[in-house]
C-alpha cells in the first residue's frame, strides 16, 4: 500500500534504523513505531506542542516532521532527556513550582523549556512565555510552569 | 492524481531540478506546511516526494554586492538571528518575531512561506515592502537554469504562485536599503505570534526631512494574496508626512483593499483596521 | 543502632502538613513522559476503532451501505443500528442512541462503526460507507426551535399510515419523541417580584448573550473495551463517575452491573467533560463484543470539538432593582437554553444557576425561568462552573449598573447586599462559614480598587487611545459536594503494612486536580506521618469503594472527610493496641514524626512501625485496615429547588483590570487579584495551581474562546482559530486565600475547584465599562466585538422574557 522508506538516525544517543511510511509524521513514528509514548499528540497541527522533540539541537513540533526527514539527524525525545542532568534540575524545578497537574502538556513543555535554557543563560519571565507560546496546557494557567522555568534558569550554570 | 511512488532526498541542486522536470513532485522543505496540509487531505502527494534540505545552495544567509540573499532554506529562527538581517532588514526580524512559535520558527523555511502563498503569510509583507526578488531554479533542457522575479509579481492566488511545476525557489534577494530607509511591520492579533494574521501591514521608503519617497505600503489577509497598494503608495509618495497626508493615505487604505469575511473577522472589521494601523504606522514613521 | 530504649526519650516536635507547599505524588512521573495515558496503552490484540459521522446537520437516513468497508482487508467489524438491536437510549433524558437510528440530529451524529487492524485501515473503512440522506430543515438557534410550528427535533413517531403512535408514558424520548422542543424547564421563585419591584426605586433590565466553548482537554477522548471469554467486560476509560457509569453500561450492554470493571488510566484533563456518557464509549463496546478482540478508540483533536460536549450556550434577561438606599430588592430572569440535540448535564446547569441568581448578595425576591431547548446544535455537557460563569456574568453587570444609577459606589452597593455567616438564602442554602465580605474587602484593598476606579472613569473621556478598566466579579458556588444523586457519599479503605506505609484505596478519582496529594496529606496529618508514606489507589472499580464521582468541586472536601475518617479509625486501632502494650492510657497517646508519642511531651513511645510488625507477627495476627463512608449533612431539594444542598458554600471575588486599544478593540488583561474563601489551605501549591488554571480559563472565556456554529456546523473545530489562552497573553495573578474554617470541611477547608473561572467574564466586562463608559453584553471580548461596541455598531440586545408553558 502505502510507500515505505528506511532511514537511519540518532535517537536519544542511540543509533537506530527503521521503516516508516512516507506520509507518516514523526510523531507517530515515535508512539507507534518505535514505541516511545512520552511524547504526545495533543492537535496534529502544530497548534499545542504536546509533541514537541528536539532535532539537531532546536526544538520542533514532531507533529510537522516528516518521519522520513529524521534521517541522519539527532533527535531527543523526554526519554532523551532522563541522563541529562541539566534536564533533572528543570523537571524538579517543574514538581517542586507546581507546574505539573493533569501532566499531559508537561513532556513537551519540558522539552521546549529545556531548549530555552540551552538557548538563554538566564531567561526572564518575558522571555519564557514567549518561548511557550507554542505550547498549550488547560490546566494551570501557566504562570507555574513559567515560574518553574524562570527559577531553572536563575539557578543552573 | 497519481500515488505517492518515490521518495527522494537530493544532495545538490542539479540533482533536484533534474528530478523536478517531469513536473510531478512535492517539495519539501521545513514540512510545517505541508505536514498538516497533507495528512488533513487538503493536498494531494504527486508522483516523487523530494525533500530539499540537504542541497547545500539553498541555505546560508550572505551578502553579495548591495543585496543580502537569503537562501530557501533559512529557518525564520535563523534569519531573525543573523547578524546581517538584524542590521539591515529590522522589519523582517519584527515579522519573524510575530511568526508562529519558537518550534515553528525553528522548523518552517522562507522559501516554504513564499511557496505556501498564503495570504497571511508574515514574512511575505516584509518582503514586498524591501522589494525583493525570488530566485528560481530548473532545467529546462540539460543544463541548469537560474533566474529571478520581483516577489510583487509572484504571487496569482491563494497557494497559487508564478513558479512553474518544474521551479525550485532557491532564495530571496533583498536590496540593501539605504540610510534613511525606514520601514515597519505590524500583524494585528491578540496574541503576540502563534496566530494568522487578521490584518498585516508593512510600511516602508526613505524618509528625508519629513518626506517619504519610494514609498512601499503592502497588506496581508485583505486580498486573496498578499498586496502592495498602490494608490496608498501614490497618496504618501513625495509627501511631508503630516496628519493630513496620513489622514489621507489611511482613508485610501482603507477603500484599495477588499478583503473578506471569514471566522477570524468581518471585512468591514478588517478595512477599519487597515485605516486605524495604517494610521498608527504612519504617525511611527514620521516620528522616526 | 538505634534502640527502642534511645527513641522512648526521643521527643517529636509538632509538626503539620496543613497549609504547607506539598508536591504534587504523580509530577515527577508526568514531568519525565513516564505516566501513562489512555493514548499510551496497548493491549495485545488490540483493533482501532472509528466512527462515521454525519455528513449532514438534520436529515432522514435512507440508507447505508456498509459492504465495500466490510470487504476492505484488515476490517474485522462494521455495525450500525441495525447490526445492534438491543441498543438501549442514553443521555440524561434518554433522548438518542449511540448509533443514530433513521435520524440524524447533528453534525456530530454516530452513523456506523469500523472495527480494524490499525487506525489508518478504519479510517479508510469509513470512507467506504456510503449513505444515503433526505435534508430536514435546521434549527440553528434556539429562538426558532420554541416558535410555534417550528420543526420538531424529535418528532413523536407515526405509523406508516401517517397517523399518530401514542406511545407509552413510560418510554424514553429516543422512542417516543417529544411534542415540542423543549428538553427540560426550571421555574423557581422565592419572595413576590411583584412585591420587590414596587419597593424599587431603581429597575433595570437587560439581555445577556453567552457563546458556546468546550473543554479543550489536552489529552483527547478515548477509551479501551475488552470482553473476556466469560463475557465480562474491562474498560480503560477516562470517566469522572466510575460507580454510576458502570450501572449505565451495564444496561447498555445487558448484563449485570457486577461483570464490569472499569480502570481509569491517569487523566489529560477533565474540567466535567467526562461526567456522561457518550455514544463513542458505548460503540467502542459494541465494536468489541462483536470482535471479541479489545478495542481502542481515539478521537482526533477535530472529533474532540466535533463530538465533545460544550458548556451550554445561554440567551438571558434579568430584571433586577434596588433602592435608593442601596438594599437589592428583587431579581427576575428568564434564559432560554440551547440544548443542541440531545440532553446532556448541561440541560441542569439551571440548578446551578438559580442558586446564584436567587443567593449571591441577599435577594428579597427571587422569580427564575429556565427553558432548554432542543436545535441541531453540539449538545452541551457539564464544565467547570456549571451554569455559574453565565448566571454570575449577568449578575455581577447588574450589579454595577444599580450602584451607578443610584450614584452609589460599587464596592459600598457589594458590601451592603453581600451576606454574613449564619445566613439562610430565600433557597433554602444555609451559610455556616461565610467568608463573602472578606473576599470583597480583600480583593478591592490588594487591587486598590476603589482609587483606580474613579480615576478610570474621570479617564474615559481623556485623549489618548488607551483606555485602563478595573472591575470587580464575586461569586458563590458549592464547596461541600452537592446532592443532586441519592447519595453524595465516598468510600475510604486504609490499610497500613508492616513499614507503616499507608495504602489508601479511594473512591475519588483525581483527574489532575491533585486529589491524591491533598487526601494523602489529611491521612498523614492524622496518622503522623510523612506524604512519601502513603500511596493511594484510586483508579479500578474491582478495588475502589464506592463514590459519586468528581464534580460539584467535591472531592477535597468528601472524599477529604472520608479519608480522615479512615485515618481516625486506624488511629484508634493503633493507640488502642499502644496503650495496653505500654500501659498507658489511650487519651495519653498520639501519633507523630512515624512515632506512637505522649501526647502531652512529644516523648517517643514506640515508632510505629515496629508497634505494626508486633501486631501482625502474633498468634493472634491484628491487621490495620479499615474502611470509612462519609456522608455529607446536606439535603436534597424539595421539588420548588429549595433545600441546603451542600454542606459549605465557597466564595470568592475577583477584581480584574485591563488595557482597551480603542483603536483595534483588543483588550488587554493586565491583572488578576483573587480572593477567594477556601475554608482552609490544605496544599497551598495545589490549591494555588487549582486557581491560576481556573483564572487563565475564565480569562478564555471571556476574550479568546468561541466555538463558532453556523447552522449546526461547526466553523472552528481546531485550535488555530479557536483560540486557547497562551503563555505570553497571561495576567499578574495575585491571589489571596481567606480562611473562613468550615466547621464540617476536612480540617477547615471547602470546594474550590470549579471557583477561580467563574468571576472572569463578569469582572472583564466591568473592567471595559470602567475603561470606556461601554458596556458589553456578549461574550467573548474578542477585538472586533470591542470595537463594533465601542463605535455604536452593536445594536442593543434584546431577548423577550419567554416561558414554558
Ligand atoms: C501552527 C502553525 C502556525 C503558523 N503560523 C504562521 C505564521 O504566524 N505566519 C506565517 O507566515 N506562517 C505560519 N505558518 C505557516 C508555515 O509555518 C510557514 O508558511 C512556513 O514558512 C512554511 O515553511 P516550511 O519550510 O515548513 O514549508 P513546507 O511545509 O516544507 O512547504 C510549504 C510549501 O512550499 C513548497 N516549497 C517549500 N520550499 C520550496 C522551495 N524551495 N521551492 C519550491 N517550493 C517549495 C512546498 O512544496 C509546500 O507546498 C504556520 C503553520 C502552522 C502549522
Ligand atoms: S500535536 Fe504537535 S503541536 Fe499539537
Ligand atoms: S497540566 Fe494539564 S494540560 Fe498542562
Amino acid at each position: 500500500m502505502s510507500l515505505k522508506h528506511d532511514i537511519e538516525f540518532t535517537l536519544n544517543g542511540v543509533k537506530r534504523r527503521v521503516q516508516v511510511d512516507v506520509t507518516m509524521n514523526a510523531l507517530a513514528m515515535l508512539r507507534d513505531v518505535i514505541g516511545l509514548t512520552g511524547t504526545k499528540y495533543g492537535c496534529g497541527e502544530g497548534e499545542c506542542g504536546a509533541c514537541t522533540i528536539q532535532v539537531d539541537g532546536v526544538s520542533l513540533n514532531s507533529c510537522l516532521m516528516f518521519a522520513v526527514d529524521c534521517d541522519g539527524r539527532e533527535v531527543t525525545t523526554i526519554e532523551g532527556l532522563a541522563n541529562d542532568p541539566q534536564a533533572d534540575a528543570l523537571r524538579d524545578a517543574f514538581v517542586e513550582h507546581g507546574a505539573v497537574q493533569c501532566g499531559f502538556c508537561t513532556p513537551g513543555m519540558v522539552m521546549q523549556a529545556d531548549h530555552i535554557l540551552h538557548k538563554h543563560e538566564h531567561p526572564d519571565e518575558g522571555c519564557v512565555k514567549r518561548g511557550l507560546e507554542g505550547n498549550l496546557c488547560r490546566c494551570t494557567g501557566y504562570k507555574k510552569i513559567v515560574d518553574a522555568v524562570v527559577a531553572c534558569g536563575a539557578t543552573e550554570k | 492524481m497519481t500515488e505517492l511512488k518515490h521518495y527522494y532526498a537530493p544532495t545538490s541542486l542539479d540533482q533536484a531540478v533534474e528530478c523536478l522536470k517531469d513536473g510531478d513532485v512535492t517539495i519539501l522543505a521545513g514540512g510545517t506546511d505541508l505536514t498538516p496540509q497533507s495528512q488533513a487531505g487538503r493536498i494531494k502527494f504527486k508522483h516523487t516526494l523530494m525533500n530539499i534540505r540537504h542541497i547545500p545552495q539553498l541555505s546560508g544567509i550572505t551578502l553579495e554586492g548591495d543585496e543580502i540573499r537569503i537562501g530557501a532554506l533559512a529557518t525564520i529562527t535563523e534569519i531573525m538571528e543573523h547578524p546581517l538581517v538584524k542590521q539591515h532588514l529590522p522589519v523582517l526580524v519584527e515579522a519573524c518575531d510575530h511568526f508562529a512559535s519558537d518550534q515553528i520558527r525553528n522548523a518552517g523555511t522562507i522559501g516554504g512561506n513564499i511557496c505556501n502563498a498564503s495570504p497571511a503569510g508574515d514574512t511575505l509583507i516584509p518582503l514586498l515592502v524591501l522589494d525583493a526578488r525570488v530566485e528560481l531554479a530548473s532545467m529546462p533542457e540539460d543544463k541548469l537554469y537560474r533566474h529571478s522575479m520581483p516577489l510583487s509579481t509572484f504571487f496569482v492566488g491563494p497557494g497559487k504562485t508564478r513558479k512553474s511545476l518544474c521551479e525550485l525557489v532557491t532564495g530571496v534577494r533583498i536590496p540593501v536599503p539605504a540610510a534613511n530607509h525606514v520601514a515597519r511591520f505590524y500583524k494585528l492579533g491578540t496574541r503576540p505570534a502563534l496566530d494568522i494574521s487578521t490584518i498585516s501591514i508593512g510600511v516602508a521608503g526613505c524618509l528625508n526631512g519629513g518626506v517619504l519617497s519610494q514609498v512601499r505600503v503592502a497588506f496581508g489577509a485583505v486580498a486573496p494574496t498578499p498586496v502592495r497598494a498602490e494608490q496608498t503608495e501614490q497618496a504618501l509618495e513625495g509627501k511631508p508626512l503630516d496628519a493630513a497626508t496620513i489622514e489621507k493615505a489611511a482613508a485610501i487604505a482603507r477603500d484599495e483593499v477588499h478583503p473578506i469575511d471569514d471566522v477570524r473577522a468581518s471585512a468591514w472589521y478588517r478595512k477599519e483596521m487597515i485605516h486605524n494601523i495604517t494610521k498608527r504606522i504612519l504617525g511611527h514613521v514620521a516620528q522616526a | 543502632m538505634n534502640t527502642v530504649a534511645e527513641k522512648k526519650h526521643r521527643v517529636i516536635e509538632p509538626d503539620s502538613l496543613i497549609g504547607k507547599r506539598i508536591r504534587k505524588m504523580d509530577a515527577p512521573e508526568k514531568a519525565s513522559g513516564r505516566t501513562r495515558y489512555i493514548h499510551d496503552i496497548n493491549l495485545s490484540g488490540q483493533l482501532h476503532g472509528k466512527i462515521l459521522r454525519s455528513a449532514r446537520i438534520h436529515a432522514l437516513i435512507k440508507s447505508i451501505d456498509t459492504s465495500a468497508a466490510r470487504a476492505l482487508p484488515g476490517v474485522h467489524v462494521v455495525i450500525t443500528a441495525a447490526d445492534i438491536p438491543d441498543q438501549r437510549p442514553i443521555g440524561v433524558a434518554k433522548d438518542h442512541f449511540p448509533l443514530k437510528v433513521g435520524r440524524v440530529r447533528s453534525q456530530r451524529d454516530e452513523i456506523a462503526a469500523v472495527a480494524a487492524e490499525s487506525e489508518e485501515i478504519a479510517e479508510a473503512a469509513l470512507k467506504l460507507i456510503k449513505v444515503e440522506y433526505e435534508d430536514l430543515p435546521v434549527i440553528g438557534d434556539p429562538e426558532d426551535a420554541i416558535k410555534p410550528g417550528a420543526v420538531l427535533i424529535h418528532p413523536e413517531p407515526h405509523g406508516a399510515d401517517g397517523t399518530h403512535m401514542h406511545l407509552k408514558q413510560g418510554m424514553s424520548i429516543a422512542h417516543k419523541g417529544k411534542p415540542d422542543n423543549i428538553a427540560m424547564r426550571f421555574d423557581y421563585s422565592h419572595g413576590d417580584v411583584v412585591k420587590g419591584e414596587a419597593e424599587s426605586d431603581v429597575v433595570i433590565e437587560d439581555t445577556f448573550k453567552l457563546h458556546y466553548v468546550t473543554h479543550c482537554c489536552m489529552g483527547v477522548s478515548g477509551m479501551i473495551a475488552e470482553f473476556d471469554a466469560s463475557g465480562n467486560v474491562l474498560m480503560y476509560s477516562n470517566t469522572q463517575v466510575p460507580f454510576l457509569h458502570k450501572r449505565e453500561f451495564a444496561e447498555y450492554l445487558n448484563i449485570d452491573p457486577a461483570r464490569i470493571r472499569i480502570i481509569q488510566p491517569p487523566i489529560g484533563g477533565g474540567f466535567g467533560s467526562k461526567l456522561d456518557i457518550y455514544p463513542f464509549e458505548v460503540i467502542c463496546l459494541y465494536l468489541a463484543r462483536a470482535a471479541k478482540r479489545p478495542v481502542k478508540m481515539l478521537f482526533t483533536r477535530e472529533e474532540e470539538f466535533l463530538a465533545s460536549p460544550t458548556r451550554q450556550p445561554v440567551l438571558l434577561t434579568l430584571r433586577s432593582g434596588c433602592k435608593k438606599d442601596g438594599t437589592l430588592t428583587f431579581r427576575q430572569v428568564h434564559t432560554l437554553h440551547d440544548n443542541g440535540a440531545y440532553t446532556s448535564w448541561g440541560a441542569t446547569t439551571p440548578f446551578v444557576m438559580m442558586q446564584t441568581f436567587s443567593s449571591l448578595y441577599r435577594v428579597p425576591h427571587c422569580d427564575y425561568h429556565t427553558a432548554a431547548v432542543y436545535t441541531n446544535n453540539p449538545y452541551a455537557g457539564s464544565f467547570r462552573g456549571y451554569g455559574n460563569l453565565q448566571a454570575t456574568f449577568a449578575i455581577e453587570q447588574h450589579m454595577d449598573m444599580l450602584a451607578q444609577s443610584i450614584g452609589m459606589d460599587p464596592l459600598e452597593f457589594r458590601m451592603k447586599n453581600a451576606q454574613d455567616a449564619g445566613e439562610v438564602t430565600g433557597q433554602g442554602m444555609s451559610f455556616k462559614s461565610c467568608g463573602f465580605k472578606d473576599c470583597i474587602r480583600t480583593a478591592a484593598q490588594r487591587s486598590d480598587f476603589s482609587h483606580k476606579f474613579g480615576e478610570n472613569q474621570a479617564n474615559q473621556k481623556a485623549p489618548g487611545t488607551v483606555k485602563r478598566g478595573i472591575g470587580m466579579a464575586s461569586m458563590l458556588h458549592v464547596g461541600g459536594g452537592a446532592k443532586i444523586y441519592p447519595s453524595d457519599g465516598c468510600g475510604t479503605i486504609l490499610k497500613m503494612d508492616d513499614f507503616a506505609n499507608v495504602t489508601l484505596i479511594t473512591g475519588a478519582s483525581e483527574i489532575g486536580q491533585g486529589s491524591e496529594t491533598v487526601l494523602s496529606q489529611l491521612v498523614c496529618e492524622e496518622l503522623g506521618l510523612p506524604i512519601s508514606a502513603v500511596t493511594v489507589v484510586n483508579n479500578d472499580t474491582a478495588i475502589t469503594p464506592w463514590d459519586v464521582g468528581v464534580h460539584a468541586s467535591r472531592t477535597t472536601f468528601i472524599a477529604g472527610n472520608s479519608a480522615i475518617g479512615a485515618a481516625k479509625k486506624a488511629k484508634a486501632k493503633i493507640l488502642a493496641v499502644a496503650a495496653k502494650k505500654f500501659e498507658i492510657a489511650e487519651d495519653y497517646l498520639d501519633l507523630r514524626g512515624g512515632f506512637v508519642i505522649k501526647a502531652d511531651s512529644g516523648e517517643a513511645v514506640i515508632e510505629l512501625s515496629k508497634l505494626l510488625r508486633n501486631l501482625h507477627f502474633q498468634d493472634k495476627a491484628e491487621l490495620v485496615m479499615t474502611t470509612f463512608y462519609y456522608e455529607p449533612p446536606s439535603v436534597h431539594q424539595d421539588k420548588g429547588f429549595k433545600g441546603d444542598v451542600s454542606a459549605a458554600y465557597a466564595w470568592g471575588t475577583q477584581v480584574v483590570e485591563v488595557e482597551v486599544d480603542t483603536e483595534t478593540g483588543i483588550v488587554k488583561l493586565i491583572k488578576v487579584t483573587g480572593a477567594h474563601d477556601v475554608g482552609r489551605v490544605l496544599n497551598r501549591l495545589g490549591i494555588e495551581g487549582q486557581i491560576e488554571g481556573g483564572v487563565v480559563m475564565g480569562q478564555g472565556y471571556a476574550f479568546t474562546e468561541d466555538l463558532m456554529i453556523e447552522n449546526g456546523r461547526m466553523k472552528n473545530p481546531n485550535f488555530r482559530d479557536y483560540k486557547l489562552v497562551t503563555a505570553p497573553e497571561i495576567p499578574e495573578m495575585d491571589i489571596a486565600f481567606i480562611e473562613s474554617m468550615d466547621g464540617e470541611g476536612p480540617q477547615g477547608a471547602k470546594g474550590v475547584g470549579e471557583a477561580p473561572a467563574i468571576c472572569m467574564a463578569a469582572a472583564a466586562a466591568n473592567a471595559i465599562a470602567n475603561a470606556t463608559g461601554v458596556r458589553l453584553f456578549e461574550l467573548p471580548f474578542t477585538p472586533e466585538k470591542v470595537y463594533r461596541a465601542l463605535h455604536g455598531k452593536t445594536p442593543k440586545l434584546y431577548w423577550k422574557p419567554w416561558k414554558a408553558e
